[in-house]
């Protein structure tokens, strides 16, 4: 078996178990205090790793008895015994045996049992006047060792194992099992854990020894080594580079959004330049200029979102405005004969959501630069039931190029570019189509390596009925790109409202598109 | 877009041809028409076809349908002899329309042809779509024009176009067994509720009654049970249009004719005699070409097309599409068939020598015009801004714009007065532009409890605010908004970000409390001032001030907001206007 992972797991305090100890020794705490000078903590700690590596089993438990120090005990400990303070007391000459336990500030009875305990042990005795008197200042061999347990057991509790017989003859006197209110001890049966290694230790071990590690490899390169150079002639512990990472979360830009960006990028690099504008339209912006009849059916009030208040824009710019309004009713001079109707001037200023990204191409008429390109990615509003083809609002993408030369093959040419270069098309098929705003119009459908064949956008070349209202001479290539499609293809969605989504966690583990 | 079902078998007999579905679906563009589906196997096979052409109502019947495909494909010349035009009257028989003066501002224009020959049942179905989808989509849902059939053999000629009293005039409607006065149609009758508000908006209802007094018809609502139940057997029909378009009106009866004399019918013309003058006289008789011809200078359509045609090729490319045309002295005359009113400008006659000459023939061409591609100054500058944001381990979101009152108004605590409503909102669900990207940051925080925390989220969007002054009354501003949610989250580590936000934007902050921090020339401070916004907590948020104009607001989200929302952990929320910030 590949034992190397597992040793590159293993902590130093594991180290010096395995290294320490074979398969026959019985593991408790209190052996690893005794033999490593592990605090019981430690001992605890590394028991619970090595039988998470199967490398140590439970072999059984036994019971030990613990003494604990009680608050009686502390205060011994600080202010001294009834002994220790009688024999202090001692020092100064004889005390009346009737006076001393008020002198003391002892009760009687404890009175009573140290200077019996004491006299038993020759270290004072009674006078005839009955005064008591000391014959020597040290404290016997008893009194030093209790001291000594007093002072460990403040520590940390007393393990009868760990304690010689003789400490335990000494507790014996000053512990008790309840009722340890007046004890210095309290004593009490603890079942403490058996452990014993096994024997895929016993292998570890041999691989421990074989690659010379010892469990004093330095853990972390601290500042303080560094500064020292103690690091200098030492090991360090091995990390298994194989463990599982911890997930960081970190900011990130969101997946669609950088879709989008990705789009623009590509217009920008195809040399075209950007324009956006308010959410918020005119009629006369959203369908007039683009040569829509008012009664168009795409203009009834269950295709277009109005506004509450304002209804209406104050005034629409000139000379646009007549000049529209001139190609509406009867052409004005653009050769056309118009729609032949009353342009109605109250509706044009009606507010409305934008709900075509062309209205932007046809406000950047009015100051579009010859030749020019223009492109826009924008948000669009239309009356649809929210699911999962259709958002409450969505994202166009719209532009125009402007030129004495373009032409329908120029525009076939702009759209094959589109389909190769945004949309990673393999052949590309063009149609008839129809938009109220262009003549001729062509449907541009694509085959793309996943999606198969679908339409990628719609296009034309602009009315002269919209082009020369607003100014404009030359012809001008309209066009619109679906990119959402291939948003959600490469995001790996297919329900557009997931590219708006609330969900943070879903957002956080979506991948690079 | 309208979207027609034809008979497979008696659509492909009357367009002399046999494709499979396959090759049909490769025939139709030329028609600007997809098949949308099929039902059905064998004889009984229903195909569905789509059109995009809103100006092509031509094509909307199986008759039409087919006859694109023939003309385009076959050569075939349908020759239409029957129709009257400026100086030239077919004769009527004396079937006539007479049309009272009443009727000159209600609904003013009458078109109407018989026919002889055999209905069937195909004929029929034929009809009623053709009907339909003429009168809904083209006839703007009858309002611009609608159509009614009749049983010919039972109609007295003349037929008289009344302006008539809704409360007196009583018949049977079609569908009922009752006597119903106009009115009554207008309120009981299932056609009366859905086109009755067009007769109502006139103190007179249009009525077409035959000249013995039986009713045809309450236009554009509903015909007699009496003559208006038209049956597979009849052999002759009466067919009237009435509208508000005279060209419109004259059109469809055209189309309708047409149809008809495809499918082998006799067409006997119908002569109205108006008291008013109309745009095609006081008397016409229908069907009636009125069409005029269109002159497009061939260089225009070569110029356009990026081609070189001559003329023979540009007029046969349009006869391919069904148009007949003469070429002289570098133009082209075309005159557009009876069936068609689409050529508004030179430039629509360039579509059809397109699709006449096949999509195949252009060659794309790589446009040469060399310009120069550039992003705009918001879109780069928006870039800038989400790159710190990113930097600071912010989650960028988008989101949609519009919402509920409850969202963007009731949850945030705010008065809500300067956010843009929509008038005829789908549901209430979406009612409102949002105003600030707040509601839609605590809209995913208060939906993503379970997600591991803290939260750090943003978007830069775009917001409508209502602005009195505005030409519209509104403004949209390019808008950062923040969140972080968490149970450390409080105003110093807000403070902290905007202050780096603001650093690495080149805008440092003033020492200066209050709104109008002095700057140096070209240096650009900002400051901040304790913030009154019910969305904060009092005393822990603060309006951010650019040369002396609010630009701002950041803090600590109010326990009430949180609570609006159902978020159990603090938050700080921020927002800048970004069009403030960017120096253009």
């Amino acid at each position: 078996m590949d034992w190397d992972n597992l040793v590159k797991s293993l902590h130093p305090l594991e180290v010096k178990i395995l290294l320490n100890f074979g398969p026959e020794t019985a593991l408790t705490a209190t052996v690893l205090a005794q033999k490593l000078d592990f605090k019981v903590g430690q001992s605890n700690q590394s028991f619970s790793w090595l039988v998470g590596k199967e490398l140590a089993l439970e072999s059984g438990r036994t019971s030990t008895t613990v003494y604990e120090i009680t608050d009686l005990g502390r205060v011994h400990l600080a202010q001294g015994t009834p002994e220790e303070n009688l024999l202090k007391a001692l020092e100064k000459g004889p005390i009346p045996m009737a006076e001393a336990a008020g002198l003391l500030g002892l009760e009687q009875k404890d009175m009573g049992s140290a200077y019996g305990q004491l006299a038993k042990e020759g270290l004072l005795g009674l006078d005839e006047t009955k005064r008591i008197v000391g014959k020597t200042h040290q404290p016997s061999l008893r009194m030093q060792t209790l001291r000594a347990l007093l002072v460990r057991a403040a520590e940390a509790e007393l393990d009868e194992g760990g304690l010689s017989p003789e400490e335990v003859i000494v507790l014996a006197g000053a512990a008790k099992k309840r009722g340890a209110a007046t004890s210095a001890f309290k004593t009490s049966d603890r079942e403490t854990v058996v452990y014993k290694l096994t024997a895929a230790a016993q292998e570890v071990s041999e691989v421990l020894k074989a690659k010379g590690v010892t469990g004093e490899e330095v853990n972390a390169l601290t500042p303080a080594l560094l500064a020292s150079g103690a690091w200098k002639g030492r090991t360090f512990r091995a990390y298994n580079v194989q463990s599982p990472p911890s997930r960081l979360i970190i900011g990130r830009r969101n997946p669609y959004q950088e879709f989008i960006l990705g789009v623009k990028d590509k217009l920008v690099s195809l040399g075209f330049e950007e324009f956006d504008g308010p959410l918020v339209e005119t009629e006369f912006w959203n369908g007039d200029a683009l040569f829509m009849p008012q009664f168009h059916a795409a203009r009834d009030i269950h295709d277009v979102y109005y506004l509450k208040n304002p209804t209406h824009a104050k005034k629409i710019d000139e000379p646009w405005l007549s000049q529209v309004a001139a190609a509406h009713t009867d052409g004005g001079n653009t050769g056309s004969r118009g729609w032949q109707y009353n342009f109605d001037h109250d509706f044009t200023r009606r507010l409305v959501l934008r709900s075509q990204g062309t209205v932007l191409s046809a406000k950047q008429l009015t100051k579009a630069k010859v030749p020019g390109k223009y492109f826009g990615i924008v948000r669009c509003f239309r009356y649809d039931q929210v699911d999962a083809t259709h958002g409450a609002d969505f994202h166009q993408t719209e532009g125009i190029v402007l030129g004495k030369d373009v032409n329908l093959k120029t525009l076939l040419g702009l759209l094959k570019m589109f389909a190769m270069e945004v949309a990673g098309a393999t052949e590309v098929k063009y149609v008839p189509g129809y938009f109220p705003f262009t003549e001729p119009s062509i449907e541009v459908h694509i085959k793309h390596p996943v999606l198969g064949w679908f339409e990628l956008g719609g296009s034309g070349i602009f009315r002269p009925e919209v082009t020369q209202s607003l100014g404009i001479e030359v012809p001008v290539l309209a066009w619109g790109l679906g990119i959402d499609r291939m948003a959600l293809m490469q995001l790996g969605l297919n329900d557009l409202r997931e590219l708006f989504t609330n969900n943070l966690d879903s957002l956080r583990q979506r991948k690079r598109s | 877009m309208p979207k027609i079902e034809v008979k497979q078998q008696a659509f492909f007999h009357q367009a002399n041809m046999k494709p499979t579905l396959g090759e049909l679906a490769d025939l139709l563009p030329v028609l600007k028409s997809e098949v949308d589906g099929s039902e059905g196997e064998g004889a009984a096979t229903l195909l569905k076809l789509e059109f995009n052409d809103t100006n092509r109502p031509d094509l909307w019947s199986t008759a039409g349908a087919a006859r694109g495909l023939r003309v385009y494909y076959q050569g075939w010349d349908p020759q239409y002899p029957f129709f009257s035009s400026v100086g030239k009257k077919q004769a009527d028989g004396g079937r006539k329309v007479v049309v009272e003066a009443g009727l000159k501002n209600i609904r003013p224009y009458c078109s109407a042809f018989a026919v002889a020959g055999k209905v069937t049942d195909e004929v029929l179905v034929d009809l009623i779509q053709t009907q339909e989808k003429l009168c809904h989509n083209f006839g703007r849902k009858r309002r611009t024009f609608a159509m009614g059939v009749f049983r010919s053999p039972m109609v007295k000629f003349p037929v008289h176009y009344r302006a008539a009293d809704p409360d007196t005039t009583k018949f049977v409607p079609l569908g009922m067994t009752e006597s119903l006065s106009l009115r009554e149609i207008c309120k009981k009758h299932p056609k009366g509720l859905e086109y009755g508000y067009i007769a109502e908006a006139h103190p007179k209802f249009p009525l077409q009654q035959s000249d013995d007094g039986r009713i045809l018809s309450f236009p554009p609502v509903i015909n007699s049970a009496d003559l208006g139940s038209v049956e597979v057997g009849d052999t002759e029909l009466f067919i009237e249009i009435t509208g508000t378009d005279l060209p419109a009106v004259t059109l469809a009866a055209s189309i309708v004719a047409c149809d008809l004399a495809d499918l082998g019918f006799e067409i006997l013309p119908v002569t109205v005699e108006y008291p008013y003058d109309t745009p095609f006289g006081r008397e016409v008789t229908f069907p009636y070409q009125f069409q005029v011809p269109v002159d497009v200078e061939l260089e225009y359509v070569n110029r356009l097309l990026g081609v070189n045609l001559i003329g023979d090729q540009a007029q046969k490319a349009l006869k391919k599409a069904g148009v007949f045309s003469r070429y002289e002295n570098g133009v082209l005359t075309v005159f557009p068939p009876p069936y068609r009113n689409d050529f508004l400008h030179p430039v629509d006659v360039i579509e059809d020598v397109m699709i006449g000459h096949g999509m195949e023939n252009f060659e794309p061409e790589t446009p040469s015009d060399a310009t120069v591609g550039r992003l705009s100054a918001e879109e780069l500058f928006g870039r800038q801004v989400r790159d710190l944001m990113i930097g600071m381990g912010f989650q960028e979101m988008i989101y949609n714009y519009l919402g509920s009152k409850k969202d963007f108004i009731d949850k945030m605590n705010i008065s809500g007065h300067d956010v843009l409503q929509i008038l005829n909102p789908m549901t209430e669900n979406y009612e409102f532009v949002r105003n600030s990207v707040a509601p839609n940051l605590l809209e995913t925080e208060a939906a993503s409890a379970h997600a591991v925390y803290p939260h750090h989220l943003f978007e830069v969007g775009k917001i409508v605010r209502l602005d009195p002054t505005d030409n519209q009354g509104s403004v949209t501003r390019n808008s950062l908004g923040w969140l972080s949610a968490g149970a450390d989250e409080g105003f110093n580590q807000a403070n902290a970000r905007v202050a780096s936000l603001f650093y690495y934007l080149g805008v440092s902050r003033s020492d200066t409390p209050g709104e109008s921090p002095k700057g140096v020339a070209g240096v650009r401070d900002y400051s901040v001032k304790e913030s009154s916004d019910p969305r904060f907590i009092p005393g822990r948020a603060a309006d951010l001030f650019v040369g002396g104009h609010k630009c701002g607001v950041f803090g600590e989200v109010n326990p009430q907001v949180l609570e609006n929302w159902n978020i159990g952990v603090p938050a700080t929320l921020g927002e800048v206007d970004l069009d403030s910030l960017l120096v253009k």
